[in-house]
């Protein structure tokens, strides 16, 4: 009685109503949790109290025995309860345990690792000359995207897990270009070097973006600059640079054939980036207001493709991150505040940042080459999801 | 670093979670307040789990080990 990550997302994007059981340790809990829509609801009951009093090897009974004694009333009925642990071992026992009181009980597959590391592709535009893909990260709340014309495709800010593009390259029939990153990336690591280095295609970054905004030290890793106006042709379509400072300083986001917009950390679909993860949000909320207008300006028809989502309730019915300039300019209030004018919106912007989480000064160096990281500490760095864009209004 | 007494070692090697946080709660039980057990380890999910466990159950963590994937704690039974 499991299910797995791509199961449990599709709950979050059709908001299904979901109990999440947590047995990981307090800390792990508190440093990092699965989260859903407002649908979704979480309670930390460490699998370490459950089994502290167990005799002989009959887990699921202990498991049944402490939660009738502990959280009988803590854990709903006629909904489902999904038990997390950490790899998806006990949890399965807990699962058990549960379904033998009579809950509809399951356990997540792979647990919270396998949740984290799950990438969620799917085709948001199959056309026959042009598909563009969406590769999520939904753990992290990441999105990156590859667009593919004829046999050529370009990929746009790469997650570190490399295989995923890949494949998703592969099946298509296609090659690897172009890499983009359409900014220095603090919240993740980045692939974009990597993937480029393993396709032998460039790796193409802002030069503004080059340099480290808290240390001031240039990057040590290789990149063709890709600067505003320029144009990277792939197959029979076409990407444009736009320049749009204020997230970083060095931000890009790419028309594509005129139709769609990877916007990278500038507008989401609920929300709008976060100026101030380069230490100087009161120099940059004027250029990035100027240049939210400047994308808010586009064609209403055209399609956004954003860098992040908040929540799965972000999606549409298919599991898209996608927007338009018309849906942004009518019901994002960011996008809505940054078509009025620059001071009511730099109050708005900096009374709505969150707190700077440290490791993204250390994220940054990684992604420029300026430090190196093993897989497990870029994991502990990544940890939890991104907060590039603005808190949610009070 | 002076090496720890121990009174009773518990090899928890190749077990993944959550047992190796199961045989300890259930090695603890033979031993006496002020006792210390030694675990022993591989499954790295020991590292967040055993030290919870321990204050969790009123027992003190006297120290965690990385031997080379070779998890070592040791562990003093608490008075309760």
């Amino acid at each position: 009685m499991n299910l797995g990550p791509a199961e449990l997302l599709a709950r979050f994007s059709r908001r299904e109503p979901t109990f999440l059981l947590d047995v990981r340790a307090a800390k792990e809990f508190a440093a990092w949790r699965i989260e859903g829509p407002a649908e979704v609801t979480a309670l930390n009951a460490p699998y370490t109290r459950m089994l502290a009093e167990v005799e002989g090897d009959d887990l699921p009974r202990a498991i049944a025995r402490y939660v009738e004694a502990n959280l009988a009333d803590a854990i709903p009925r006629g909904r489902l309860v999904v038990a997390v642990c950490a790899k998806g071992g006990t949890s399965a026992f807990v699962a058990e345990g549960l379904r033998s009181l009579g809950y509809d009980a399951v356990s997540l597959t792979g647990g919270t690792k396998a949740w984290g590391d799950w990438y969620d592709v799917r085709a948001v535009v199959d056309e026959p000359d042009l598909a563009v893909l969406q590769i999520a990260r939904p753990a992290r709340g990441c999105l990156s995207w590859i667009a593919v014309s004829g046999d050529a495709a370009v990929v746009i800010d790469p997650l570190r897990h490399l295989e995923r593009y890949h494949e998703v390259v592969a099946a298509r029939g296609a090659r690897i270009v172009a890499v983009i990153d359409t900014h220095a990336h603090a919240d993740h690591v980045s692939g974009g070097r990597a993937l480029a280095d393993a396709v032998g295609a460039p790796y193409r970054l802002h030069p503004y973006d080059a340099i480290h905004p808290i240390d001031l030290v240039p990057a040590r890793i290789p990149y063709e600059p890709l600067t505003e106006g320029v144009r990277v042709p792939f197959g029979a379509s076409v990407l444009e640079a736009l320049h749009v400072p204020g997230h970083t300083i060095g931000a890009l986001a790419l028309r594509l054939d005129g139709r769609f917009l990877f916007a990278g950390d500038t507008l989401f679909v609920a929300s709008i980036a976060r100026p101030d993860l380069g230490g100087r949000a009161e120099a940059w909320t004027p250029l990035h207001h100027a240049s939210l207008r400047r994308l808010l300006d586009l064609p209403r028809e055209t399609i956004v493709f954003p860098g992040h989502f908040s929540s799965p309730a972000e999606a549409d019915d298919g599991g898209a991150y996608v927007t338009s300039i018309a849906d942004l300019r009518a019901g994002n209030d960011g996008a809505r505040r940054a078509l009025g004018d620059l001071d009511p919106f730099a109050r708005y912007i900096l009374a709505s940042l969150p707190e700077f989480p440290p490791q993204y000064v250390e994220i940054k160096r990684l992604n420029l080459g300026l430090a190196d990281a093993v897989d497990d500490r870029a994991a502990e760095l990544e940890l939890g999801k991104n907060v590039c864009a603005l808190a949610a209004p009070a | 670093m002076a090496e720890i007494q121990d009174d009773e070692v518990l090899d928890a090697s190749g077990l993944s979670c959550p047992m190796p946080v199961v045989r300890a709660a259930q090695a603890m039980r033979g031993l006496a307040p002020g006792q210390v057990l030694r675990i022993v380890a591989t499954d790295r999910g020991s590292l967040a789990d055993i030290p919870a466990w321990a204050e969790d159950t009123g027992n003190e963590l006297l120290d965690t080990r990385d031997e080379g994937g070779r998890l070592v704690f040791f562990v003093r039974k608490g008075s309760e």
